[in-house]
């Protein structure tokens, strides 16, 4: 697996200069529901021929350009089976910027562990303040749908979340798995106007505090 | 540094360069050492062990099939039914089960048809769920199915269900436990071994915060997750039943120790590093490398790592959670499924090739040489194998004397 997504990362001459900034996002939620796949099409601008189950956790980054400015964006895909983040994933969720939560629209089970993902999140001081997104994933799958926009929209509003529907494998979909990651970075962008990329051992996240004006703005869905 | 020295001795040792000739004689005469001592009554299961270990480790799949169950002290006289379908409604592991291995596609030769690679994917759900629902202590993690998979196509469904059942009761029992923690103090021997043979790597790697994260899917699967080649990945398989549950992580840092330039030329921050480790070479000498884990091994053998092993854990505390404090407190000695299981006497003669390494680390350097050359004429391998004998799975147990 490692040999076909290695292409993912560091494209030659998209290299930022050394201080540019980076925004790291942590990708989690159940085992299956297709991280793996959202983030390597972001990065790669394809969908996976064949993916594996994630084991710890992957590491895939982008350069993109916001207003002129260079900005790195490194997501750290994680493994979905719970015992790897009761103790593994741990490590990772230090100076994370914002929080893609995944689930499968064709998976009850899988919408319905998000509020213990959340929670996962909240323990490692990643709550409200921190941008956090909800995706559905696997939209292309209409016939075999199990949780409706309209419930999933009712959770996102309630954990102040937008919420976007997707999938990682239409072909027609490119654009859209790049917005999604592209919102979070404009929202982070507009968040950080002066953070440079982090020094090793910094610590803490965002030392951010958000008007009302912002939340409703960043609120809104796709 | 010094492994760099290592390797340029090893080049010049007499097993590297040999033409083609010289292999296939060499080759030719394995085999006949492996048969002997499959011949011997009782087999002589030393003897395979330094087959296992030694350069181009058991030579073909068909002597696999006869060698790793002595290197597991299995009888396959009587071999069980095939695993019965009839577990997987039933099994809590089920579904993720399922879930991995219908996406391991991977870990098939290319080219097998269709057909044939999802009929030994149904087989590998059964062997899993059935070593799962006979041992309820057990538990299923991402990555056990790619051990198993690399047991199914060498052996056949029937052969690989009694190993992986004796391999899943022993090497990696600790990976099995309802929480990682174990698995994730074993990672902790990592970093001690790095920083016996190159203090600058490994402070590099702690500067930059990187963690062990990057070598959880090689422990946990045995490098079956990482390597495409899969006649490397039986080339360590062969290594490791023949050794020590912790020497892969003695693997994983000679592979870290390896890559010494590129790491040091990394940017020293967490993603950098955790992604030039994690993507593994393909093209890894691994012959030397072999050799040199089992040297690492034998000057610095576990018992030797365990107290600094055991404090990672409460470096981290600070930044990391109370478990790991817990964790830490509770746990003063490694891996200690495996060591409840030890057996009390130690091997004189282990213990005496292990003393021959002095600790001052100023000689560190001369000594990695010398022992790369012990590897490959065998004298390291005895004490390497010694060790495995230690921790051997006990069942039948007359076979060592």
């Amino acid at each position: 697996m490692e040999s076909s997504l290695e292409l993912t990362t560091s494209l030659p001459g998209t290299y930022p200069p050394l201080r540019s900034r980076i925004f790291k996002i942590i990708v989690i939620g159940d085992s299956g529901v297709g991280k793996t796949c959202l983030t390597y099409r972001f990065c790669a601008g394809k969908f996976p021929d064949k993916t594996e189950a994630t084991i710890g956790v992957d590491f895939r980054e982008k350069v993109i350009e916001i207003d002129g400015e260079k900005i790195k964006v490194q997501l750290w895909d994680t493994a979905g089976q719970e015992r790897f983040r009761k103790s593994m994933v741990q490590h990772y969720y230090r100076n994370v910027h914002a929080v893609v939560f995944v689930y499968d629209v064709t998976n009850a089970a899988s919408f319905r562990s998000l509020p213990a993902w959340i929670e996962e999140c909240r323990q490692h001081s990643l709550g409200q303040e921190v941008p956090r997104i909800l995706v559905g994933n696997k939209c292309d799958l209409r016939h075999a749908l199990q949780v409706s926009t309209e419930l999933a929209q009712k959770f996102a509003d309630s954990h102040s979340m937008p919420l976007f529907e997707t999938s990682a494998k239409n072909p027609d979909d490119n654009d859209h798995v790049e917005a999604i990651f592209m919102t979070v970075a404009h929202k982070l962008k507009s968040q950080k106007p002066l953070v440079l990329s982090q020094p090793p051992g910094a610590t803490g996240a965002l030392p951010l505090r958000k008007s009302e004006e912002e939340e409703r703005s960043w609120s809104c869905s796709c | 540094m010094s492994l760099k020295k290592s390797k340029s001795i090893g080049a010049s040792s007499p097993l590297n360069g040999i033409g083609k000739q010289d292999g296939d004689s060499r080759r030719r005469r394995k085999m006949a050492e492996i048969s002997q001592a499959l011949g011997a009554s009782p087999a002589d299961v030393a003897a395979l062990r330094r087959m296992a270990i030694s350069e181009g480790g058991l030579l073909s799949d068909e002597i696999r099939c006869q060698v790793w169950p002595k290197l597991l002290n299995m009888h396959t006289d009587h071999l069980p039914e095939k695993p019965a379908a009839d577990l997987r409604e039933n099994h809590k592991d089920y579904h993720q089960v399922l879930l991995d291995v219908r996406r391991s596609l991977r870990r098939f030769p290319p080219g097998m048809p269709d057909d044939q690679r999802e009929g030994l994917q149904e087989e590998l759900i059964d062997i899993i769920l059935h070593v799962l629902d006979r041992n309820p202590q057990l538990h299923y993690y991402q990555g056990y199915h790619d051990i198993v998979v690399t047991f199914l196509l060498v052996l056949g469904e029937r052969l690989a269900t009694v190993l992986v059942e004796k391999l899943s009761t022993h090497h990696l029992r600790d990976f099995m436990d309802p929480t990682m923690d174990n698995t994730k103090h074993i990672l902790n021997y990592l970093m001690p071994i790095i920083e016996r043979v190159n203090p600058e790597v490994h402070d590099f790697m702690q500067q930059a915060e990187v963690g062990t994260i990057f070598a959880l899917s090689w422990l946990i699967t045995w490098f079956g997750h990482v390597l495409s080649d899969f006649r490397h990945v039986v080339r360590l398989y062969d290594f490791f039943l023949a050794c020590h549950p912790l020497m892969p992580i003695y693997f994983a840092a000679v592979i870290v120790l390896h890559r010494e330039e590129e790491v040091l030329d990394c940017e020293c921050d967490m993603a950098s590093v955790h992604h030039l480790l994690s993507q593994i070479p393909q093209d890894l000498p691994y012959e030397t490398l072999i050799s040199r884990a089992g040297d690492l091994f034998v000057q610095f053998p576990p018992s030797e790592l365990a107290r600094e092993a055991a404090q990672q854990n409460s470096q981290q505390t600070a930044a990391s959670t109370f478990k790991d404090f817990e964790l830490a407190s509770a746990q003063q000695k490694p891996d200690s499924v495996l060591r409840r299981r030890r057996r009390e006497r130690v091997p004189p003669q282990a213990q005496a090739q292990a003393m021959v390494v002095a600790r001052p680390r100023a000689k560190r350097l001369v000594r990695l040489a010398v022992m790369g050359l012990t590897v490959a004429l065998g004298a390291a391998a005895l004490a390497v194998v010694n060790t495995a004998l230690e921790w051997a799975p006990k069942l039948d147990f007359q076979l060592f004397p």
